[in-house]
């Protein structure tokens, strides 16, 4: 088992890791940037180095300041949390060529991954079924018309060489696919210099559903579920559950043997996640696998009683899938709120500053994954996510009502935060009912059927 | 400072530190650049029992030199070697102050700044992190 493991991330997700090695009897060693003297990982870790300014390209994603900073407190492996460099194939590969263990997948299965058409072609070779589309290039407008009319419209035109949602066209039947094909075409070309394009069915309302791998390094591959994450707003998660509300037995056994066979045609080791949409009818389609620990790890922990991130150190140090984790069966049901610095009735803008007061709900089947406390200020360069409240039920009412009151009693001032929106979804019929899709929360939004009105509590601070 | 009866006040600001003192002790003022940017913070000290007229503040501007980089400090080129700078030494903007090594790869680093080496501040063979202060420079 190792010794000692340098974080490499910040926020709730560092003091997650830092826990799990505490429970572990491993040291931990803290890396920060300026904005990050006061954060709470850092306090919490036996040693820090300070390794940058605030902005993340200053800091947290300088390769060379970590590996300096892992030198000189002689790790034996390095966490990279999620984000920053989690999904960095070239810092995996220095980890590995300076002899440090990178507690994630080879830097080999995380590029095989990391390339979204190459993992696609990778799906479609181990059999796992995915959004239909164009096999390559589409090159001419009758080429097109003749693929649209095969996969069924409505259908998506996107660029080749494209990406944060450019040089993307719908197009529901055949006349607006040809203005479609062309305008794409001509936008690529502009915005990327690179007109090619390729077709891919549009699954309309579909769920988010994503199943967890766990694999270790002697061969051994399982799945622990699924979790629905698709109540999200402008493609950022922000609700998730577990199981599915959606799923069934027999698709949960076609969906978790896909992902497992997957992860095991690429030679997937440590914990991954396989990201499927699936659409009204229960057809599921691979969208794309991250090869790192999630944020909504949490929930599948509560179902699976299991602790993911300690099993990660585990697998890194060589042993073998521990026999709860290889055997687990889901019981309860959990729901994971992502409580960000953010102000609901203000379009979800961003507030950063200090925390004036901080109380957290408690009681039981509430657990709350947090970095910040009453005096902290959340700094302005990072994501704004300040706590994960989790809770869990024997059924999904008991999960969701637990929820509910755990929300009444949060209690932050100083800064603005979604707690009010939680809270308003909690009561949400769509949302009760388990009917929802990941077009729900921003048709919600728009409507302005959300009650934000702030929880009534008040505290005598 | 007389008015809320304060013996000591200090000032921090981006680049900028003020510390102004009275009585008679005070060999007063250091207005100090610090080279970490940090939000305003004004630190007012408890009063003294017997205020004394406040003495004119004496400006020494001490300029700090700070880590760009993680990694271990070397005051000369090699073990049996002479410390490149040591209180008293003189340095202008390309002088090297010491050597930071990282990953094997041994960094000189420069003064940055001109004027007389006041304080070694680091120690040699120890690590050092980003922004840690290596020499204080008058």
């Amino acid at each position: 088992m190792f010794e000692k493991v340098l974080i490499a991330n910040r926020g709730e997700i560092a003091l997650r890791v830092i826990r799990a090695c505490k429970e572990l009897g491993i040291r931990t060693l803290a890396v920060y940037s300026e904005a990050d003297v006061d954060s709470l990982h850092v306090q919490l870790a036996d040693e820090s180095i300070c390794i940058g300014a605030a902005p993340s390209l200053e800091s947290y994603l300088k390769i060379d300041r970590i590996m300096s900073a892992a030198e000189i407190g002689d790790v034996d492996a390095i966490h990279p949390g999620y984000g920053f460099l989690a999904e960095n194939p070239h810092f995996a590969e220095v980890c590995e060529s300076c002899n440090i263990k990178f507690i994630g997948p080879s830097s080999r299965a995380m590029q095989a991954m990391g390339d979204k058409n190459a993992a696609r072609a990778f799906a479609r070779k181990a059999g796992v079924p995915v959004t239909p589309g164009s096999d390559g290039i589409v090159e001419t407008e009758d080429e097109a018309i003749r693929i649209a009319k095969k996969i069924g419209y409505p259908v998506m035109i996107k660029a080749s060489a494209g990406g944060g949602g450019r040089g993307m066209r719908t197009a529901h039947n055949e006349p607006s696919l040809k203005s479609a094909f062309h305008s794409a075409r001509h936008e690529a070309q502009k915005a990327f210099g690179n007109e090619q394009v390729y077709l891919e069915k549009l699954i309309v309302n579909p769920h988010h559903i994503e199943f967890q791998i766990v694999a270790d390094s002697h061969g051994r591959v399982v799945h622990l579920g699924e979790r629905d994450c698709s109540i999200q707003r402008r493609n950022q998660k922000v609700i998730e559950e577990c199981p599915s509300p959606l799923m069934t037995p027999s698709l949960r056994k076609k969906m978790g043997n896909a992902a497992v066979k997957l992860a095991k045609s690429v030679g997937y080791e440590n914990v991954g996640t396989i990201e499927f949409l699936v659409d009204q009818e229960r057809r599921f389609y691979f969208m794309e696998m991250n090869t790192r620990i999630q944020v909504e790890h949490t929930i599948t922990e509560e179902v699976y009683a299991c602790d993911l991130v300690k099993e990660q150190i585990r697998i890194a140090a060589g042993q073998p899938l521990s026999p709860h984790v290889a055997h687990a069966v889901p019981r309860l049901h959990a729901i994971e709120c992502r409580i960000n610095a953010e102000d609901p009735a203000r379009d979800f803008q961003a507030t950063p500053g200090r925390i004036d007061f901080y109380y957290a709900p408690g009681g039981r089947g509430v657990r709350i994954d947090s970095h910040v406390y009453t005096g902290y200020t959340v700094p302005s360069y990072y994501d704004s996510l300040i706590a994960k409240i989790i809770t869990v039920g024997a059924t999904r009412i008991n999960a969701i009502d637990r929820m509910r009151r755990a929300l009444d009693e949060y209690y932050i001032t100083g800064i603005k935060t979604t707690v009010p929106f939680h809270a308003a979804m909690m009561r949400n019929g769509d949302f009760r009912d388990g009917n929802y899709d990941t077009g729900l929360m921003d048709r919600l939004i728009s409507a302005g059927k959300l009650d934000l009105a702030s929880p009534p509590i008040r505290l005598r601070e | 400072m007389e008015k809320h009866d304060l013996s000591v006040f200090e000032i921090e600001k981006e680049g900028f530190r003020l510390k102004l003192e009275k009585g008679a002790s005070a060999q007063a003022a250091a207005a100090v650049p610090s080279a970490a940017a940090g939000p305003p913070k004004a630190v007012p000290a408890a009063p003294e029992t017997t205020p004394a007229a406040p003495k004119a503040i004496e400006s020494v501007p001490l300029k700090e030199i700070v880590s760009p980089m993680v990694g271990t400090f070397y005051r000369g080129p090699s073990p049996d070697a002479p410390a490149f700078v040591d209180v008293g030494k003189s340095v202008t903007e390309d002088t090297v102050v010491c050597i930071i090594e990282a990953m094997k790869v041994m960094n000189e680093i420069k003064a940055e700044t001109s004027g007389i080496i006041a304080e070694v501040m680091a120690e040699n063979g120890k690590p050092v992190q980003f922004g840690q202060v290596l020499f204080r420079v008058r």
